[in-house]
């Protein structure tokens, strides 16, 4: 008789934490014989550092922030692999209402129009402070290029600060931060909050950009291999669900629950495919997940967030050596016999 | 389960329960202490002690109190007292330690046999009470262990094969491929806010009450 394997798995109050907490809560770990427990974090960097000693087992985390503990670049790194990624798009410019309302006026426009009028309403004021989600996310690749094709230099011309996504709305409010770069539903609850609106979508800034991944701790890996097939499956067949325009007010009842995001069904719900009604999901990006475009993690994925780092931080190591740590990092070959024996949902 | 905060591993509460027939038995003993100190108890990881009644059964006491861990003070080896083991043994099983004053091989393989997990032969003086009852506590606690890991794997056993039944029994009934099957049943929970393994399990107990077979 097989005993219920245990995993704890790190995630935080997200939107496209959705295939992991419907995973949870639908019982489809339980279904592969695991036993899991959830943890939900206040930062990317609590949980950087619970899988670095062990307090985790797997996390939601951001590629970037993988690639750099490889890189050295965070001190106390455990090996870390990526067996698959879990969603594309989802993140939101969100700017203080004064900083947004011209570059709404008449309507949202592109994400590319928008910075061109951001970088407008600049000119002659004092620097403006932005921030991230963490210092090594696709937020901060996002926003930075985002900035850059708009003339403003990222460097040179604003102000950083490294905001967890639930502590924006309050950072937004005090005036602490004039805009910030966060996954959904973040935008949408500045935006319902009256603290803030989202001019600029990453589904714009850069269609089809890599968003999420599911780390796992190497040493936890090679030592439950079938356990982490088990996992793998629960989460391919969850990121079916959640792909599925038909399953969002489920999923976003799941995900609103005071033990999870512990905010309006709503507003979840406009950032889940299918999701979105007239009057709400102004403020948010639709997170992509579930096809084999999505779950896949391949190493075209790593070279652009490698690409992405080089372009605005030293990457210690030179292209080809980095790439040889992603390669490590970056497992599809794991992938692929869960995704062959998963035949159902994906 | 979900934690927002990491719990730390917590000691559970051990509870134990003294029999002690050496000064029970006798009216001369009788409102003395015994020779089972209960700070010695404490000291060994016992967090609550209660002491059997005098003219009350063990088996009573065991189910009354559900202790944790049942210390039997025997002075002379007594065969009626294994009774009350047995019963333990087969109605509430937890691990007892016995202390008796006289060594008598045929009484501990007899004392053994009834459900004793700890048999002591003792001089007047227990000096050695602490290591024997914090073995008996490690043991008790490590036997607690494998019995939930063992309600935990039967219980996921359980609903893994109630899934497999419901999926088979939609491709049976409903002609559906085994994906379909298995994102019905998933759809179905989502829906109502349930476990697959209950949407399942419920599926199949409708299609039994209904009289199909599978």
């Amino acid at each position: 008789m097989t005993v219920a394997h245990p995993v704890r798995i790190g995630l935080l109050r997200l939107t496209d934490s959705a295939p992991v907490i419907h995973a949870h809560t639908a019982g489809l770990f339980a279904a592969e014989g695991l036993d899991v427990t959830l943890s939900v974090e206040p930062s990317w960097a609590n949980l950087a550092d619970k899988l670095s000693y062990g307090l985790l087992d797997a996390a939601i985390l951001l590629p970037p922030l993988v690639l750099a503990m490889a890189l050295g670049l965070r001190p106390a790194a455990a090996p870390l692999i990526i067996p698959m990624s879990l969603s594309q798009h989802g993140d939101a410019v969100t700017l203080s209402n004064t900083l947004a309302a011209p570059i709404l006026a008449g309507g949202r426009p592109t994400a590319a129009e928008a910075g061109r009028r951001l970088a407008a309403a600049l000119r002659g004021r004092p620097r403006v402070t932005l921030s991230v989600v963490h210092a090594w996310s696709p937020h901060a690749l996002l926003f930075k290029s985002w900035l850059h094709a708009a003339g403003i230099d990222p460097q040179a011309d604003v102000d950083w600060a490294i905001v967890p996504p639930a502590d924006t709305i309050a950072a937004i409010e005090s005036g602490r931060i004039d805009g910030f770069c966060a996954g959904a539903p973040w935008g949408a609850v500045a935006a319902s909050a009256g603290v803030g609106r989202t001019v600029a979508l990453s589904s714009d800034i850069m269609p089809g950009h890599p968003e999420k991944c599911l780390a796992v701790r190497e040493a936890w890996a090679d030592q439950h291999p079938d356990a982490l097939q088990d996992l793998l499956r629960a989460l391919l067949h969850a990121a079916a669900d959640c792909a599925d325009p038909a399953n969002a007010p489920a999923i976003a009842a799941t995900l609103a629950q005071p033990a999870f995001l512990n905010l309006p069904a709503e507003i979840i719900a406009a950032s889940l495919p299918g999701g979105a009604r007239d009057g709400v999901g102004q403020d948010t990006d639709v997170c992509r997940f579930g096809t084999p475009e999505v779950t896949r993690p391949t190493l075209e994925q790593a070279r652009w967030f490698l690409d992405q780092m080089a372009r605005w931080r030293d990457l210690p190591a030179s292209g080809a050596e980095a790439e040889a740590v992603a390669a490590r990092i970056y497992r599809p070959d794991l992938y692929e016999i869960a995704a062959v024996r998963a035949v159902g949902g994906v | 389960m979900v934690a927002r905060q990491p719990t730390c591993p917590r000691v559970p509460p051990v509870k134990v329960l003294i029999a002690d027939t050496v000064h029970l038995s006798d009216p001369g003993h009788l409102g003395d202490p015994g020779r089972i100190v209960e700070a010695d108890l404490m000291a060994a990881g016992a967090t609550q002690i209660v002491r059997l009644g005098a003219g009350e059964l063990l088996a009573d006491a065991v189910l009354r109190e559900a202790p944790d861990l049942v210390i039997v003070d025997m002075a002379r080896p007594d065969r009626d007292g294994l009774e009350d083991i047995r019963a333990i043994a087969r109605h509430a099983p937890r691990p007892i330690v016995m202390f008796v004053d006289q060594d008598d091989p045929a009484f501990m393989e007899a004392a053994i046999e009834a459900g004793v997990s700890s048999y002591n032969v003792v001089g007047a003086s227990l000096p050695a009470i602490k290591p024997v009852v914090q073995a008996a506590v490690a043991m008790f606690r490590r036997f607690r262990q494998v019995e939930t890991s063992l309600h935990k794997a039967e219980t996921s056993l359980r609903e893994r094969e109630a899934i497999d039944r419901a999926k088979a029994l939609l491709m049976r009934q409903r002609g559906m491929t085994e994906p379909d099957a298995y994102r019905w049943l998933r759809r179905q929970a989502m829906e109502q806010s349930r476990k697959l393994a209950a949407v399942a399990a419920e599926l199949v107990a409708a299609d039994k009450s209904k009289g199909g077979g599978s």
